[in-house]
């Protein structure tokens, strides 16, 4: 009987899903692809998107005879409520969404066309008084933000006001990383991902009961901070436009950062800072394909050179390094450091149970 | 929504209408370009008019405003309001309502305004408040409570401002450095600090005129900094304002362009793109004063050019409405209401039957989210004059200190429910009376908060004159002449009467000729 309804309810939310979605495309199912074109459909990250409209991509991908169409869904959303039957390939962000669609889907092949790691936006005085603490180091232009030694901090409810000879930024407030909502997005999964690591004694958190345990450390690193945005855009936003009154540190994808640093508008004011987590994970966009062409999106993305290169411009990091290098080097751009601390995100499902943890916790606040 | 003139309202949606029409016409020649977006907006955006017909001119798209409520325009979206788009100062309260019901697809901040207190130079220089860094909302609830400083701030379930002060101020007294839990409001420190409020309104543009209007018995007003600095430049003040910043921090509005129907997305993207072009930015920080929200243009220097400390918000939507009703039922200062209600005979039948139930639905009987706020609250006193050919019946409840009021609630709707209509139309003798009451009541409660509503759907042909009320208003004390009158246009109501009776005591007029009297009440109810 509660199969039933649990069955009957899913049911119920794929077709309200199907409905929403198919209303969001209903515009463009009624006007066909350019001429000669073979339609592709695919359900990306929203991080995505600016890509993906890019008048440059849209016609590197016109070449080859494609006419690319997509959705933007959390990557959460694409691993458990999007229906995917509607799409060619689906592009997450972060492996253990990846994972579970190739799963689920059967998918034989993917491909990680590209992937950006996770960063600390900050700035310059809140990374001296952070480094006066013992939490920051300078890597020679840029920092590095030891992850205990922050859960530390966290922990004993510190506020910037309690950090030693604070006359930068006296805030009475806590001492903390302003994120996404990790119910929703998968920057914040990836927070959650370095936190549960180094809370788990240096251990990829990998069984649920690990990931039960872990959550009490780890849920006030988010609930601690009250309101938090869906989308990823904004508290970026909010550290360039209302700056280190808001979010004196801000956890986003490296790109954009390095997208802002490189744009020829100047959108990043001289004190801004990256401060690279220690150890941080690298947020992988991966294709799953669920047909023929899908597929040929994902081999496109990662073998097409133009495709490579307009990804570098998103600030992303591709497989070739040196193009990297390069455009930065050309937009005049300071070059990352070498990330030698790179830990791998939890599979799918301890991850999950850790957010569903959280979810409940926010209930209960 | 300020209801400056009836007239400039009825114009205002006769516009709309205009709008809506050319844009069917339009939409039917060209297919592609010139679409009508439908927003549901906060009234403090009427001052990018010019920029959004400007906008309509480069683009052929139409941008048809519709002005509603904070609070309430969050419920009306929940429950399926049909707008493309949303644009208030704060998306926050809407986020949390919608909960998983994802009614946000895609949100774009398009300019920025802290909502900051704004005190009058002399005050500001006796407390050592000129351009202070270490004035602390404590400070402020200290004056406030000695009774020293006296200030304005709109009602935070009607207004964002007020919403985003509130918030703020309840941040800023908690003993947490976190986002605030139920837990943690400090019933206490937030009753002194709003003991000194004499003056709210259900938006911030009136609650701007109010001050002005009645700016030498206050100290203060909260509103966005944008409003402090337009007060400033407008030269209708004795003495500027002193902009504070409060130290342990502040809230910005960052009127969040949010996107709520899929097929937009198209002229939606086209908005935001023209409203971040940066010659745009700079036009809307010239002519508005707000902050530009893309940091390629840099703020002028009428900003101070210092980091503000931003308080977090809360999480929860129960923390949130827990308290805005601690607020209304415990912390602000009690409101005493006198309601002038006419039951002429041309009220008979339908007209009677909505006064009804307009006043039953504040007694209880409408619970929804808005209208529970919208509600008598504890402490309040409430009277009702009912007129015809003179004034037949006074009737004042009081509502209790705490708890349970369901019994008041009942006997003010048993009360409502005898109403029954017949005989002429005596305006003024029945608001005389009604300031006999409250003028009365204030000698007694100077801190209450008092106000009058006069509804009626004639002219005056019974009892005293227009002017002889008016000369009578001027014999009397000025703390019976800062009670504004709210009038009801509606039926056969005399606009000139009731726009003199606004202007004279400091009210304004509501339009119940083309707009529901449940809604009508329910939003006088943000300026009592």
């Amino acid at each position: 009987m509660g199969r039933f309804l649990g069955l009957a309810l899913a049911a119920l939310l794929a077709v309200g899903v199907v409905a929403a979605i198919g209303y969001s495309l209903y515009p463009r199912i009624s006007g066909s692809a350019p001429q000669g074109l073979h339609t592709v459909r695919g359900v990306i990250g929203s991080e995505k998107q600016p890509f993906f409209q890019d008048p440059e991509v849209v016609a590197a991908f016109h070449k080859h005879g494609l006419d690319v169409q997509v959705d933007t869904a959390g990557s959460r959303e694409i691993a458990t409520t999007v229906d995917l039957t509607r799409y060619d390939f689906a592009f997450p962000s972060g492996v253990p969404a990846a994972d579970k669609i190739k799963r689920d889907h059967k998918a034989r092949a993917t491909y990680t066309p590209f992937y950006t790691p996770m960063a600390v936006g900050s700035f310059q005085p809140i990374a001296k008084l952070l480094q006066s603490a013992g939490v920051v180091r300078d890597a020679g232009g840029w920092y590095t933000i030891d992850m205990k030694a922050y859960l530390d901090l966290v922990a004993k409810n510190t506020r910037w006001s309690d950090l030693p000879n604070n006359t930068a930024y006296p805030a009475a407030k806590s001492v903390l990383i302003t994120s996404t909502d990790v119910r929703t997005s998968n920057s914040a999964a990836m927070y959650l991902s370095m936190a549960s690591y180094v809370a788990n004694g240096n251990n990829v958190v990998q069984d649920d009961a690990t990931a039960s345990k872990v959550v009490a450390q780890v849920a006030p690193l988010f609930l601690r901070q009250g309101f938090t945005a869906s989308s990823s855009e904004e508290p970026f936003r909010d550290y360039l436009s209302i700056g280190v009154g808001k979010t004196p540190m801000v956890m986003i994808y490296e790109a954009q950062y390095l997208s802002a640093a490189t744009a020829r508008d100047k959108t990043l004011t001289p004190d801004m800072t990256l401060m690279y987590p220690s150890p941080t994970v690298l947020s992988k966009h991966i294709v799953v394909p669920l047909d023929s062409g899908g597929d040929q999106v994902g081999r496109l993305l990662t073998e097409d050179q133009q495709l490579q290169q307009l990804a570098v411009k998103y600030g992303f990091r591709t497989s070739n390094a040196g193009a990297f290098t390069n455009y930065l080097k050309s937009r005049g751009a300071a070059q990352p450091p070498q990330l030698v601390d790179v830990i791998d995100p939890p599979a799918f499902e301890p991850l999950e149970t850790m957010i569903q943890a959280i979810q409940q916790l926010y209930k209960g606040s | 929504m300020p209801h400056y003139t009836a007239r400039s309202r009825v114009l205002a949606s006769l516009l709309c209408l205009l709008a809506l029409a050319a844009a069917c016409t339009t939409s039917q020649t060209t297919s592609s370009s010139g679409q009508t977006l439908n927003v549901l907006a906060g009234s403090e955006l009427k001052d990018l008019a010019p920029v959004l017909a400007d906008f309509q001119k480069s683009t052929g798209d139409v941008v048809a405003m519709h002005y509603v409520g904070s609070l309430q325009g969050a419920e009306q979206i929940v429950n399926g309001d049909p707008s493309d788009v949303a644009w208030f100062s704060s998306g926050r309260y809407l986020s949390l309502l919608q909960g998983t019901r994802q009614r946000i697809l895609a949100q774009q901040q398009v300019m920025l305004s802290p909502v900051v207190l704004g005190v009058k130079h002399s005050t500001a220089v006796g407390q050592g408040w000129v351009d202070n860094p270490n004035v602390t909302w404590r400070d402020i609830a200290n004056r406030s409570k000695a009774h020293a400083f006296r200030f304005a701030m709109t009602n935070p379930a009607a207004s964002n401002s007020g919403f985003v002060a509130l918030v703020g101020v309840a941040q800023a007294f908690s003993a947490t450095p976190d986002a605030l839990q139920a837990g943690d409001i400090n019933t206490g420190a937030l009753k002194d600090f709003f003991t000194g409020q004499a003056l709210t309104a259900g938006s911030s543009g009136f609650l701007a005129d109010a001050y002005t209007r009645q700016q030498d018995r206050l100290d203060g007003i909260i509103n966005y900094e944008s409003v402090l600095l337009s007060m400033n430049a407008s030269g209708s003040l004795h003495e500027p304002l002193d902009l504070v910043y409060p130290k342990e921090g502040i809230i910005t509005a960052d009127y969040p362009l949010m996107l709520l129907r899929p097929d937009r997305r198209a002229v939606y993207d086209r908005l935001v793109a023209y409203l971040h072009k940066p010659d745009v930015q700079r036009r809307i920080m010239t002519s508005t004063a707000r902050r530009p929200a893309i940091p390629e243009v840099k703020p002028d220097p009428r900003f101070p050019n210092r980091v503000l400390i931003e308080l977090p918000f809360p999480s929860s939507l129960d923390v949130v409405n827990r308290l805005l009703a601690s607020y209304l039922n415990q912390i602000r200062p009690p409101s005493h209401t006198v309601f002038v209600l006419d039951t002429s005979g041309s009220m008979d039948g339908s007209r009677i039957e909505s006064l009804k139930r307009a006043l039953l639905n504040l007694a209880g009987a409408d619970a929804s989210l808005s209208g529970r706020f919208a509600g008598f609250h504890n402490r309040e006193s409430i009277t009702m004059v009912l007129f015809s050919s003179s004034v037949y019946s006074k009737r004042s409840f009081q509502l209790g200190e705490t708890g349970d009021n369901s019994g008041s609630l009942q006997e003010i709707r048993n009360f409502v429910n005898g109403f029954k209509a017949g005989g002429g139309t005596a305006i003024y003798d029945a608001l005389e009376a009604a300031y006999q009451i409250a003028g009365t009541a204030r000698a007694n409660q100077p801190d209450d908060y008092y106000s009058i509503v006069l509804m009626t759907d004639g002219e005056n042909n019974q009892g005293r004159s227009g002017s002889t009320f008016l000369s009578d208003y001027r014999g009397w004390p000025a703390s019976w002449r800062t009670i504004p009158t709210f009038p009801v246009l509606f039926g056969e109501g005399n606009p000139k009467e009731l726009h003199q009776i606004a202007d004279t005591t400091g009210g304004t007029v509501f339009d119940g000729l083309h707009a529901d009297l449940s809604q009508v009440f329910k939003e006088i109810r943000g300026y009592q």
